[in-house]
Formats: C-alpha cells, structure tokens, sequence
C-alpha cells in the first residue's frame, strides 16, 4: 500500500468496500514513516498507540455496517503548532520542550467527531517563524522530491509528510505563506482559507490577525474534503465567523471564468524558470476557454514591508506568554541557573528557550509598537494594510479569480538564505498579500511533480541536476496560486480543480 | 538604523536576556529589517483608515463558564502539571523583589 497513490476518497472507498481495514491504513503509514523518516524528519512526534486506537475504532464501525464520514481511517499528520490533548506541542522550539497539550483544538476535535486518525505531529520553523524549517530547534525537515533541497515553511514538515506519503493529508497553518509556499517547493497541494472561516482555537498564536489554518493534500478535491470538516464557527475563537457555505458547491464553466493576472508578481527577482512554467499554465486555462486579463494590484511592492510590521508587532504580544512560570522551558528548573528573582526566571528562560529567528521578531516587535515608534510603524502599517485589501477588492470587481506563481522561486539548498534575514523574508513575497488582506488562496503544482521514490538508498536521487522533461531543475516543482475573494474559497478550490485536471491530461 | 543602546532598551522591555555578542548580531540584523520596512514611508496614507484586524466582526461575546466551558477538572490538573513549579493549585515563583 502506497499512500502516495491514495487520495482520501479512494481511501475511504477502500475502507468502506472492506478492501482495507483502517488499521491497515495507519500501518501503511508507519511503515513509511519507519522507511522515510532518516532522510526527511518531518516528524517531531510519532503516535502509534494513540493511532492505532482511533484507527480500530473506526473499523469497529464498518464491521457494524455503520457509515462513515470521508475522513474516519484515513492517517493524517498534525503540525507541532496545533494541539492534540495528551500529545506534544512543542511549536518546533526549545521553550515548549516536554510540553503536553491540555486539550484538543476545535479542529481536532471536529476531525475526532469523523473518525480522523493522527499519525504524528510535523516539524516547523520555530513558532512557524521561517520559510525553510530551518529555524526548527529539534532540526531542519529535507524536500522528498530532492534532499538536497528544503521544503520551504514554515509547514515544511507537513508538506514533506504528504509528498513522502507517511500520511494522506496533514494540517499546517498560514500566517505569511507557511502553508502554499511549502506546499509549493514539495509539490503538493496547499489551500489557505478566508480569515475566519476556520477556528484557531488550540492553534499556538503567532500572529493573530493574520494566521489561518488550512490543510495540505495530493490533491485538490481532498483540500475540500478536509477544509469542509474543520471550517465554522467556534465560540472559542471570535474572529470565526458564521458563514452558510451551502450552496457554495456549484456547477463551474470556465468559459465564464474571469482570470486576472497582476503584472506586479511577474516583476523582478522571479526565476525564469518560475516565470515560464506559470505563463504555461495560464495560457493552457485561456486555451481551455478562461479569460485572462492581465489587472493590477498597485500595492503589492509595500506588502512585505507592511507584513514585516504587523506580523512581528503580534508576534511579541502573543510570546509574551512563554515566561518560564507556567510551562515548557523554565530556569526555575535549571540547577546551575543563578536566579536571584522573577525578573531573572523571565529573562533567562526567555534567552535560552527562544531561537534567534523567534527573538529578532519578538525585539522587531517591540520596537515597533514602543513609544514614540507605534504611529510611524504600527499606524502607517496598518493604513497600507487597508490600501492592499482595496487592491484586492478592487481587482475583484473586474474579475474573479487571481493567479500568480506561489514562491518566486523553486525550493532553494540548505544554509543558502540562513545567514541574512531578509533573504529568507522575500521567499514570501507572493503569498503575504492573501494574509493582509485575508483572502483565501490556494497553491497547486504548475506542472507535472515527480512522486517521491519508493525506496531509493539515502540521497541517491539528488545525484547531479537533472531535467524531469518539463524544464524543471532536479525536478523541483513550481506551484500556481489562485486567490480570490472573501469566501470565496470553494470557488478558489473548484478552479484550482479544474486547472488540476487539465494539468494532467495526456498531450498528443 | 537601531543602536546598540536600543537593542538593550528593546530587550529589557521584551524580557529577553542577551549576551554581548547576541547584543552586536541582533543591532545588525535589526538595523537591516527596520532599513527595509521605512519603506512605507514613501507611502501618502493620510487620508486612509487603518486595518485593524482580520475580520469585520465586532464586540463578539460568550459566557464566561470557566468550570464548564475552559477547565474541566481534568484539564485543570494538567495545566496545573506543566508548570515548573507550584504549590498546591498555586504557580510558585521566586521572591519578585531581591
């Protein structure tokens, strides 16, 4: 069993025709997870036990003849920033080391009601700060499709457990790009919902007005399948809202589609190679009968700058909290720590729970909203955060649909943007704008993506550069992103299927 | 552009510890991003409203039913569990004051 081959639908087909158990599912996964997990960590925590129980329940189920829902038996993996009761939460830092999670979040306890089977918990930059889960304290994640390469973040270890096949779909969250844009680099599917239509409750914080959570899948159909499960209104979290998404499953032409293209996310800095394969694309939806405008969106070019105030300025508050008193890391616990007060425990245990990355965006932070400081940054921020969501609205107006690459580039090596911030800062410069504005977005692979291998020798696949026949260097995939507006989001994700299918139909 | 005075200031107000050399990385690193985001300076948003959060909701409350809602027993003992230190329902902390 290959669960690079199974979509949840065909996994769900399998289970309920008894072809497999949904035991046999869970064990399909650890093999892999056994097999993979040397050459790519994506894995901060496996739970078998905690798998195999959920997993027997659901079979218990079908032997009673009982139905179930899409999602009951089939393995998932959970990001270490979300949290399952009784297991790990660790956020990818130091800080959080040992920590256990007091409760379920409401979208786990939604895909518990289903029957959901949590094969593990993923890797992630520290507090999801990175694009590279390189800034993971308990060590980088490594790109499937070549090792040599990272799999972007800060989902990274989420992205890679799909594309490795160690699980059918796993959960990420998405404050600047975290979901698309490794998704992207491992040629996967990665879907960012509108802002509020899924809770954050039991989401670790990073930044609040900004983050969102979405999931990552093989294929288009399966991010619906799973944003349907978690998605509604929760009273534990008070940006979720209440929206009626029956009806949103319509019937789609594309002859009636209008595709925008901003010439702003073709400008410089973006790799050829980028730039051709999404122009490809594009023109094989206008061929296919879409039609393509290209639009503006004229403040794209202070979206990062912007996303680099508000994000960070959210990010100290929300980390205020990890103060060494009431959980994880603490220098009360450290016998050789010389405390001699409070103000010691909080300062200590910060300095050595926290990561470089996480600190410069605390400090960043802080600065920011200090006085004298918070209307020259804070307040101009968040008026050109206003004037990016009118470029959206705008935009919208005329068309209805949005397509631009996902990353400007293809997954890069390790080490090559740890040394210099702001390298590592542009690697979203496509994907901040849907967060500010608070958009829903999608990433697809723009062309073919060669599966993962089976079982090759550590490292052998990553032998020299080679060309996968569509143009792609050492077969890294390029991701399509469509974004569209305020709720959109089945829309979004009826197009990206639509493009999915046209992507992979035979050429003569 | 950020001294390295301000990094001091910015960290004592963060409650983060530094050692001298983390003092010299982050002056540099810091100086680089804030370089970068004056940017928006070349904006005109005077007559533009700020965004101030992801949604257009407004004033959402529910009950506060701490017992049933936020900790169940069960609950509360393993937050209680995770700390670093306590005494009975209590977080212990050092002495504030030395």
């Amino acid at each position: 069993m290959n669960l690079n081959e199974l979509t949840i639908k065909k996994a769900h087909k399998l289970l309920v025709n008894k072809e497999i158990t949904a035991v046999e599912l869970a064990e399909a996964a650890f093999d892999r997870i056994k097999k993979r997990e040397k050459d790519i960590h994506a894995f901060l925590a496996v739970t078998e036990k905690e798998a195999r129980g959920q997993a027997e329940k659901v079979d218990e189920k079908i032997l009673q003849g009982l139905p179930i829902p899409f999602l009951a038996g089939i393995p998932a993996a959970v990001k270490d920033n979300i949290l399952i009761g009784g297991v790990q939460a660790t956020a990818a830092s130091k800080i959080l080391d040992g920590y256990r999670a007091p409760y379920d979040a409401t979208i786990i306890n939604r895909l518990k009601e289903q029957g959901a089977v949590f094969v593990g918990k993923t890797n992630l930059d520290e507090f999801a700060m990175g694009s590279s889960t390189e800034n993971s304290a308990y060590g980088a994640t490594k790109n499937p499709i070549n090792t040599d390469y990272v799999p972007g973040g800060s989902s990274g270890g989420s992205a890679a457990a799909v594309a490795a096949g160690e699980c059918v779909y796993a959960l990420g969250s998405d404050t600047g790009g975290s979901i698309r844009q490794p998704a992207s680099f491992c040629g996967i599917v990665g879907f960012k919902p509108t802002y509020g239509a899924v809770s954050r409750h039991g989401l670790i914080a990073m930044a609040s007005s900004l983050d969102q959570i979405g999931p990552l899948t093989q294929s288009v159909e399966d991010a619906m399948v799973v944003f349907e499960a978690i998605r509604g209104e929760d009273h534990f979290d008070s940006t979720s809202v209440n929206f009626d998404w029956r009806g949103e499953n319509q019937n789609f032409d594309i002859e009636e589609i209008k595709i925008g293209v901003p010439r702003e996310y073709f400008a410089q800095g973006i790799d050829p190679v980028v730039e051709q394969t999404v122009k490809k694309a594009i023109k094989k939806l206008e061929s296919e009968g879409a039609r393509v405008k290209e639009i503006t969106l004229p403040h794209t070019q202070w979206a990062l700058a912007t996303y680099y105030i508000i994000m960070p300025a959210e990010v100290s508050a929300n980390l205020a909290r990890f103060d060494g008193i009431r959980y994880g890391y603490s220098e009360i616990r450290n016998p050789k720590s010389e405390i001699r007060n409070l103000l010691d425990v909080y300062l200590k245990s910060r300095q050595n729970g926290f990561g470089d990355e996480v600190r410069r965006r605390i400090m960043l932070g802080t600065y920011i909203l200090s006085a004298g400081y918070y209307d020259a940054y804070y307040g101009r921020a968040q008026k050109v955060r206003r004037l990016i969501q009118e470029d959206f609205s705008n935009a919208f107006k005329d068309v209805d649909i949005i397509v631009t690459p996902t990353s400007p580039t293809t997954a890069f090596k390790f080490g090559e943007k740890t040394k210099d911030p702001l390298s590592m800062y542009l690697a979203d410069i496509y994907t901040v704008s849907a967060n500010l504005a608070g958009v829903p977005a999608v990433s697809v692979p723009a062309g073919p993506v060669r599966s993962s291998p089976p079982l090759g020798p550590s490292g052998a696949q990553s032998a020299g550069a080679t060309s996968n026949g569509a143009g792609l260097v050492n077969d890294l995939p390029v991701g399509l992103q469509f974004i569209g507006k305020n709720f959109d989001d089945m829309r979004v994700l009826e197009i990206a299927k639509f493009w999915e299918l046209i992507r992979d139909e035979k050429t003569h | 552009m950020i001294t390295k005075k301000e990094v001091e200031r910015i960290a004592a107000l963060a409650r983060l510890g530094l050692s001298d050399q983390e003092k010299n990385k982050f002056t540099h690193d810091l100086s680089a991003v804030l370089d970068y985001i004056d940017k928006l300076a070349e904006l005109n948003v005077e007559k533009t409203e700020p965004m101030s959060g992801g949604t257009s909701n407004e004033s959402v409350l529910r009950k506060d039913d701490e017992a049933g809602d936020i900790a169940t027993a069960e609950m509360k003992g393993n937050i209680l569990d995770a700390a670093p230190d306590r005494s009975g329902d209590y977080f212990k902390v050092p002495s504030i004051f030395d």
